[in-house]
């Protein structure tokens, strides 16, 4: 008997009935499974995984069933339900009921209706779990988004649950948190076997835990498949979601070759060696086109830094330890770096929100900021009005402006609707087209990337390139290293208050042993100074 | 065990008997026991007591001295001032006792806010009222999350811009009510989370239980005990008259040789000395158990 079994299910919200939400959806899942569910924004994921708790399911049109344990979902009580489906949402913070670590992590006892005892030795067994005796009496508010993450998790596990639901669980987390919170959700797979439903932009650090993988498109299931097999439709069909693959799938799929599919970075350096075996090398190095990056050599750079000091408060740390930059005109200058190393309190600095008390920071031109969550710009009904609020006061010129903004952000589509209700790519170019209407030569980007799939990332980079064309100076600061691989012309390490190193990002990356990119990691010790896929699967078939 | 580690109920008993006897035992002793407990007891929750000791002091003078200023009742008349205006010795007095109560219930006040936590107060009127409590944690959680929120957006609409402190009234006023609108649109999308969060785990499908991290230990139950019955032993002495204190029109207050006197302020000094004489037994056996170390 199947775990959970969807049969023939087809789904239209009742707020937009003529558009199909889930079409026929018919999918098996065994008890004791990991299955990694993805697709595009908007092809139905979230739909379909609250169609798998009835509290969760949304209001619509419905046809076909969903059984659990053999028995129909609707027939098992909500008690029941609780216990047994645990769901995981993708926000951290707004999931997180009560102020407490230990009241968080009893809630859900508490409304099952447990006694003082029975909590107690359940609360104190996930804390042991999941390494949560250290923070146990905090406040929640205390906690960083991982630990917040975690805290969901621990209070859901702490029910017991046989089956696992999570929908997008890490896309607010910088990677390292996204990476422990995977390897926990790993570690219940493993050692509790229970039962793991997740949907992910990051496949990097799932596909290779998953049993079974399902590609969704339009509402529609479109392959459901082992992992190793999952890569090979979606290239021959063509699908977006190819970009979302793992870096070793996608370079194994860029070069004819009959080998098994690599999953990971060490079976994609194995690949590699069998695949080369033999051969001799002619050309094993990406010649770096930029020019170096010489601090002297910047003439008037577009923002300059000298020796910059700042603390949040009289009696705390420094936060910046004399930080010193040039960032040259019109380029794409990107930060990386860990977190709380001060990364987002220097682009406060540049952006004016932070007065250093010591140290100069001089910027050429006028200069905006975009932030971290694009939510905050918004407070209209839609997105026109959003973008309105910006001209009030100006004349006919700025409908043109208006205008040509929509059209570099790709939003034209979207300004009748509700900023809410767009996905979060979506969002963000929204935000970006409202931060754009101030005109600026110098803009500041924090964690561009977060949250949002591979997909709507290379639109943005897109755009990105062409604000570069018309002579914006762009300065990001953000964990996703292979987007500051691809996309970037400069790249900063900033660690411990200061800039460690700035160079190309050939020479940055390729420098580096650890903080650097999937593809350079896989092929380093064959290939010189790749970094990004396309450089690795150019290497190959020259070499072939 | 300290007494900020005992469980909550006996904490709150402790506060209610001190405060409540504190507001209505006026007898100079009952006032000095009251006031000097709870100096020593701020000063061992704080850990400092100079600067609070400086300021306190300072607002006794004044209470008791201006008293007499607005109170004329009282026999012996001290100096005549404006025309006639009598200051008396009664009405010094009263002052006095007045700013002793006021200045030591503002005191005992001061450590109830480090000891009885926010989760200590919950968890003594989330045994009435479950569901309110739990309404509370949840406000508690909301209002610095909102606050923060609100700094954020006003920030944020600043730097492109969209400020509040610049531009004519009626675009301030805009402005403002743009970051209130994002503000609660962010909020109300939070509660929806919040919400199926809640209901996902079993929120409402059957009968809640409440769940505590404290536990009454034996060491709560004999303090409790000693604590009432000292209570109850000095209750019983106010209503036989041992605290008796007047002080206009005429002075009179109960001597020492009255025997109701002598148990009910002895009683009451015990009681008000438990949480500083727990925390000093605590740092003594700290002190011998270290020493062997």
């Amino acid at each position: 008997m199947a775990h959970f079994e969807v049969k023939n299910l087809s789904f239209s919200y009742a707020t937009s009935p003529e558009k199909v939400a889930l079409k026929e959806v018919s999918v098996q899942i065994e008890q004791g499974a990991y299955i990694t569910i993805c697709g595009k924004s908007g092809s139905g994921k979230t739909t379909l995984l609250r169609h798998l708790k009835s509290v969760l399911t949304p209001y619509g049109e419905r046809t076909g069933e969903v059984l659990f344990k053999g028995k129909k979902l609707a027939d098992i009580s909500e008690r029941d339900q609780a216990s047994e489906i645990g769901f995981v949402m993708q926000n951290p913070e707004h999931q997180i009921v009560t102020d407490k670590v230990w009241h968080e992590l009893a809630f859900g006892l508490e409304s099952l209706g447990y006694d003082q005892k029975e909590i107690r030795l359940r609360v104190a067994e996930m804390a042991s779990f999941f390494g949560i005796q250290n923070w146990f009496h905090k406040d929640v508010s205390e906690l960083s988004g991982g630990q917040k993450q975690l805290l969901n998790l621990a209070s859901i596990m702490a029910m017991q649950p046989s089956v696992l639901i999570l929908d997008e669980p890490t896309s607010q987390l910088d990677p390292i948190a996204a990476a422990d919170f995977l390897n926990t959700v790993r570690k219940i797979n493993r050692e509790l076997r229970t039962t793991i439903i997740i949907t992910e932009h990051r496949l990097e650090d799932i596909l290779y835990a998953s049993d079974q993988v399902i590609v969704m498109d339009q509402g529609r299931i479109v392959a459901n498949d082992r992992p190793e097999k999952i890569g090979e439709y979606l290239k021959t069909e063509n699908n977006d979601m190819f970009a979302a693959m793992p870096t070793p799938m996608q370079v194994y799929y860029g070069v004819p070759n009959k080998l098994k599919c690599p999953l990971t970075v060490r079976e994609g350096a194995e690949w590699l060696e069998l695949l080369l075996a033999g051969k001799n090398l002619r050309i094993r190095e990406i010649n770096d086109e930029k020019t170096l990056y010489d601090e002297s050599q910047i003439k008037s750079p577009a923002v300059e830094l000298k020796e910059v000091w700042f603390r949040y408060e009289k009696k705390a740390q420094d936060v910046l330890k004399g930080v010193s930059m040039k960032v040259p005109r019109n380029s794409i200058f990107a930060v990386v770096g860990g977190n709380g190393t001060g990364k987002s309190t220097m682009l406060k600095s540049i952006g004016g929100m932070c007065k250093p008390y010591r140290g100069k920071v001089k910027v050429e031109g006028r200069l905006s900021m975009l932030p971290q969550d694009p939510q905050d710009l918004f407070g209209h009904g839609t997105v026109e009005e959003e973008l309105k609020e910006m001209l009030s006061g100006k004349d006919v010129a700025g409908e043109e402006t208006l205008e040509t903004v929509v059209g570099i952000c790709e939003i034209k589509h979207l300004l009748k609707q509700h900023p809410y209700d767009l996905s979060g790519g979506e969002q963000q170019r929204v935000a970006l087209a409202k931060v754009l209407l101030t005109e600026p030569e110098v803009l500041l980007l924090d964690e561009p990337t977060k949250g949002i799939d591979s997909f709507f990332k290379l639109r943005f980079a897109q755009i990105l390139e062409k604000l570069k064309e018309k002579g914006v100076t762009i300065i990001l600061v953000s964990h996703d290293i292979e987007f500051c691989a691809k996309y970037a012309d400069m790249v900063s390490m900033f660690f411990d208050g200061g800039i460690v190193t700035t160079n190309t990002p050939n020479r940055f990356f390729s420098g580096n042993g650890f903080y650097t990119t999937a593809a350079n990691r896989m092929s380093r010790h064959v290939f010189k100074n790749a970094i990004i896929n396309e450089e690795v699967i150019s290497l190959c078939q020259l070499n072939l | 065990m300290k007494f900020t580690d005992c469980h909550p109920i006996t904490n709150l008993v402790f506060y209610i008997g001190a405060i409540g006897f504190g507001m209505c035992l006026v007898h100079p002793a009952c006032l000095v026991c009251s006031f000097l407990f709870a100096l020593v007891y701020y000063s061992i929750v704080k850990g400092e007591v100079r600067k609070y000791l400086g300021r306190i002091l300072m607002l006794f003078m004044v209470v008791s001295l201006i008293n007499p200023f607005f109170n004329r009742y009282g026999e012996t008349i001290l100096f005549v001032y404006f025309n006639g205006r009598s200051y008396t010795l009664e009405a010094l007095g009263y002052g006095l006792a007045l700013a002793g109560m006021f200045c030591s219930i503002m005191t005992w006040f001061a450590s109830y806010s480090v000891v009885m936590t926010k989760d200590k107060f919950l968890f003594c009127f989330g045994k009435l009222a479950p569901t309110v409590s739990l309404i509370l944690t949840m406000v508690f959680r909301f209002i610095p999350d909102f606050q923060r929120k609100l700094q954020q957006v006003s920030g944020i609409r600043k730097s492109i811009g969209l400020s509040t402190s610049s531009g004519t009234n009626r675009e301030k006023i805009k402005h403002g009510m743009n970051i209130i609108s994002s503000v609660t649109s962010w909020a109300l999308e939070s509660s929806v989370v919040t919400a199926d969060s809640m209901r996902s785990r079993g929120y409402g499908s059957g009968r809640r239980t409440s769940y505590s991290i404290y536990s009454f230990k034996k060491k709560d139950q004999f303090l409790l005990f000693i604590m009432l019955l000292l209570l109850l032993i000095t209750l019983l002495c106010a209503l036989n008259g041992g605290f008796t204190a007047e002080y206009t029109p005429s002075l009179y207050i109960s001597d020492w040789d009255n025997a109701w006197t002598i148990i009910g302020v002895g009683s009451y000094f015990l009681f008000l000395a438990i949480p500083s004489v727990l925390h000093l037994i605590e740092e003594i056996i700290w002190h011998i158990s270290r020493s062997k170390i």
